[in-house]
């Protein structure tokens, strides 16, 4: 044990290099904490886009769809009233839709009716999640003389900050083979993200729902 | 181990006792050596602090201790990636946030009458911490990983006059360290750099 208190004991009764010591262990602290991130534009310039499908779907077996009009579906876990959904002047899921039935024109699928028994119903929604978290602020508390007089302190108080994350969703219904339970099968999706957060918001869209389609070759009808 | 730590404590007492010091902050300039696929870029956004003390008559061996923290960055342009039953397409960011902390001994050369100019060689070890770090639109991925430091190192001290403690150096180095990443695919991690900053020496 001694060999560890010899270093300590030493190490106090130089004061020069205590100050020194002090200096470094505080410069560090001040730049451990460089912790440089992309710029948020960058990151936010265009969406993440994932897609996925049935392995078992066979997917030239499908050949018509329906889809709405002018509504897109708005998932969300805090207020309902969101302006993607309800806001008529609101470009988006007019945008989103057609650009949704461009895609499946050009792949060969013939859109109809919702009661002209289609193979696949297209739903086209919005998911939004509000995340919050909170951080407990101790505010800065002066201290002069001895403890308990003429220091002062606040209390602590919480803090709650709050960002939205969502994703915007196509999938495709199976209508076609409907289990004997009546249960629904989503044969391909598409999330793609982050909606909220985009800088471009439509054309974001526009772009992420054409680059779904894109990477999946599989939906093309002329494909042998 | 016990006679190691007992030898490491000798010489801790040793660095201690010294009159004879000096403590430097540096920019530190890295290049990564290792899987350049994933980081490639030379980064200048990193710095060096520490503290040698002089253990030998004549200021030829000095002990000390070295921290270092680096970031990599590079940029990746949008790509579609396969997967079974799906795909993903993004951009993305690749980072690596470097910290290290190294025990070293350096070896001063004679050149001159000693008092101003100071070249030397060392060699530090310790460890390293690389948290590496994929960006991509408000997600992430990360991975942490710890290994074994060691950094051979050659460099020259210069006080800017013969009585006052203020000078500056420059050094060159490469870092070996085993970190390991599955994810990422590293099996170890090097870099070399080249550091440029201000001493502050005392001796008497």
């Amino acid at each position: 044990m001694i060999i560890y208190i010899i270093p300590v004991v030493f190490y106090f009764q130089n004061q020069t290099l205590m100050r020194h010591l002090l200096g470094s262990v505080l410069i560090v602290m001040a730049l451990w904490s460089c912790h440089p991130e992309p710029e948020q534009y960058d990151l936010l310039d265009q969406m993440v886009v994932t897609t996925n499908y049935d392995t078992t779907a066979n997917f030239s077996s499908y050949l018509t769809y329906s889809l709405p009009t002018d509504t897109i579906g708005f998932v969300s876990n805090t207020d309902p009233n969101d302006s993607i959904r309800t806001s008529p002047q609101y470009e988006l899921p007019r945008k989103v839709l057609q650009t949704v039935e461009d895609n499946m024109e050009a792949l060969g699928y013939n859109r109809v009716g919702f009661n002209e028994s289609p193979d696949i119903g297209v739903n086209v929604y919005a998911v939004k999640d509000l995340n919050l978290f909170q951080q407990v602020i101790y505010p800065n508390y002066s201290y002069s003389g001895y403890y308990g007089y003429g220091g002062y302190y606040y209390y602590p108080y919480v803090q709650t900050y709050a960002y939205n994350t969502g994703s915007l969703v196509v999938e495709f219904v199976d209508l076609k083979n409907v289990a004997a339970n009546k249960k629904y099968k989503v044969i391909w999706n598409a999330y793609m993200g982050d909606l909220f957060n985009a800088v471009n918001q439509l054309d974001q869209s526009v772009d992420a729902v054409n680059q779904a389609f894109k990477q999946s070759s599989y939906l093309n009808l002329s494909q042998p | 181990m016990k006679y190691l730590l007992i030898i490491i404590s000798l010489f801790a007492v040793q660095a201690l006792q010294a009159q004879n010091n000096y403590f430097y902050l540096a920019l530190d300039v890295n290049k990564p050596l290792t899987n350049t696929e994933w980081v490639d870029g030379t980064s200048a956004r990193g710095g060096r602090i520490g503290y040698r003390a002089f253990i030998t008559e004549g200021s030829r061996l000095s002990l000390g201790i070295d921290a270092n923290w680096t970031s990599f960055n590079t940029h990746k342009p949008t790509e579609t990636f396969e997967g079974k039953g799906g795909a993903i397409t993004t951009d993305y960011f690749n980072y690596i946030y470097q910290y290290g902390v190294t025990v070293s001994a350096q070896y001063y050369f004679p050149l001159g009458e000693g008092e101003r100019v100071f070249p030397y060689a060392g060699l530090g070890v310790g460890a390293n911490n690389n948290e590496y770090v994929q960006y991509y639109n408000i997600y992430s991925n990360s991975e942490r990983k710890w290994g074994f430091l060691a950094r051979p190192e050659a460099g020259i001290l210069v006080k800017f006059t013969k009585n006052r403690g203020l000078g500056a150096m420059a050094a060159v180095h490469y870092d070996y360290s085993t970190n390991k990443s599955e994810s990422y695919n590293y099996d170890r991690f090097s870099s070399i750099g080249f550091q440029i900053g201000l001493i502050v020496m005392n001796r008497y």
